[in-house]
């Protein structure tokens, strides 16, 4: 009877486990192929809940080393069945370089370019829309050297 | 009851199916058992490690800088892979899981599929010593390599499997071979660009070797937590040789706001801060000299 439990337990947690890891991959592989013809170099899955109403929707932070004179591409996916639509951010320090929403005019983008022209860390914040809660991946490929 | 059991096993196989994502804390966790859980004493928790600086080295884009150059594609820049059998400490493995990803990358970005069979075998055996070779996709890397097609998914699938064995490691409280892994690909990225800038001078690559020195300084700000473990208070005094070189190196940043177009439909953002890397000759012969000495003795074993 003990053997039996045993077995169900394991059996969950492999299962689990192994969907969960396969379905991040394939994400990731079609976020990674939607950006084009460019080489990935770095993904962020995230999940986040809904914001407190009125509040700072909530964010995932990644920071990265980027290279003068090389061009990149940022790119966001937001799962299917996720309830927020993703936006991807690029800061240097505390300023902002580049969204794939442009709040002011409303437009969107599912990726976009960014020239360096300076080696250093540089920070992606991962957020949704209006603080629904989703799900996303943010894809960082090299497009050239400039 | 047998009944029972079995009806329990079907419906919570069912539910816990239908969890499709994960949030980022969980990762892409599963366990595995590890005898290696980070031995050295950490200053900053496992959890800052986990979300430490990314992309301190790239396989990939140190050798796209080389390539970009018109440099042309040269095999005694690579580690040898002769001898990996020999190397049987977690942290051996880890590190030099780093150098061979670098020389991966650069043999996917020249498209020498010959020799990448050995890279990649060299990558499982060593990916299988730290336990993340669940990752690395051998087969498939390999078939790709002998039919000397589909080179983008080659790439694709080189950099993805080293991306998850580095997350795997931070999440699995080994952010120590983490660690060692982008330190390894990091030095070799930076003996490839020395090597190159060597037989054939660019001020390009010059430039691109000087301002190194920033992204030394996150590394090891990383190694620091680890410094009270003999193998990385080794490293730390062999990679500091490198750091005092670049110390004259100096960097300056002409400030400017960033510009957003439009081309194509897409939205292209150009920056208008840039560094201006400042290095002698003398200083580059010595950090090319430094850098050759120190990568040399950290690859034998």
């Amino acid at each position: 009877m003990k053997n039996i439990l045993k077995l169900i337990f394991f059996s969950i947690i492999f299962f689990n486990s192994e969907v969960i890891a396969q379905d991040n991959v394939e994400m990731v592989a079609q976020c990674a192929a939607s950006a084009g013809n460019v080489t990935y170099l770095k993904d962020f899955i995230i999940k986040l809940d809904a914001g407190i109403p009125g509040g700072k929707p909530p964010s995932a932070k990644f920071s990265m080393v980027l290279s003068k004179n090389t061009q990149y591409r940022f790119s966001i996916c937001t799962a299917p069945d996720s309830e927020g639509e993703a936006i991807l951010q690029l800061f240097d320090m505390n300023v902002l370089q580049g969204s794939t929403y442009i709040s002011a005019t409303g437009k969107e983008f599912p990726f976009f370019d960014f020239k360096c022209q300076k080696t250093g860390v540089y920070h992606v914040f991962i957020s949704f829309k209006e603080g629904k809660p989703g799900e996303s991946v943010g894809v960082l490929s090299f497009v050239k050297k400039l | 009851m047998i009944k029972r059991i079995f009806t329990l096993l079907v419906v919570s196989l069912l539910l816990f199916a239908c969890k499709s994502r994960v949030d980022r804390k969980s990762g892409d966790e599963f366990e595995v058992p590890d005898e290696i859980v980070n031995e050295g004493v950490l200053e900053i928790s496992e959890e800052v490690m986990q979300n430490i600086v990314q992309n301190i080295s790239s396989p990939v884009e140190m050798a796209s800088l080389v390539k970009s150059l018109n440099a042309s594609f040269s095999g005694k820049y690579l580690a040898p892979t002769d001898k990996v059998d020999e190397l049987t400490t977690s942290y051996q493995q880890a590190f030099n899981l780093g150098i061979y990803a670098a020389d991966l990358g650069y043999l996917n970005i020249y498209n020498k599929t010959n020799s990448v069979i050995d890279y990649i075998t060299a990558i499982k055996t060593l990916a299988d010593g730290v336990r993340v070779g669940q990752f690395f996709d051998f087969t498939t890397l390999k078939r790709l390599a002998q039919s000397n097609q589909n080179l983008d998914s080659l790439m694709y699938i080189s950099v993805h499997s080293f991306n998850q064995m580095d997350k795997y490691l931070r999440t699995d409280n080994r952010s120590n071979l983490s660690t060692l892994m982008v330190t390894g690909v990091w030095i070799e990225g930076l003996y490839l660009a020395t090597q190159v800038a060597k037989s054939d001078p660019h001020p390009e690559l010059a430039e691109r070797i000087g301002e190194q020195k920033i992204i030394m300084d996150q590394l090891m700000l990383i190694l620091y937590n680890f410094k009270s473990d003999k193998y990385f208070s080794k490293l730390i005094d062999d990679l500091n040789v490198i750091q005092n070189e670049f110390s004259d190196v100096t960097i300056t940043i002409q400030k400017g706001e960033p510009e957003a177009i439009e081309e194509d439909g897409m939205l292209v953002i150009i920056q208008k801060d840039i560094s201006i890397v400042n290095i002698s000759d003398d200083k580059l012969n010595s950090i090319i000299e430094k850098t050759e000495q120190i990568r040399n003795k950290l690859i034998s074993i």
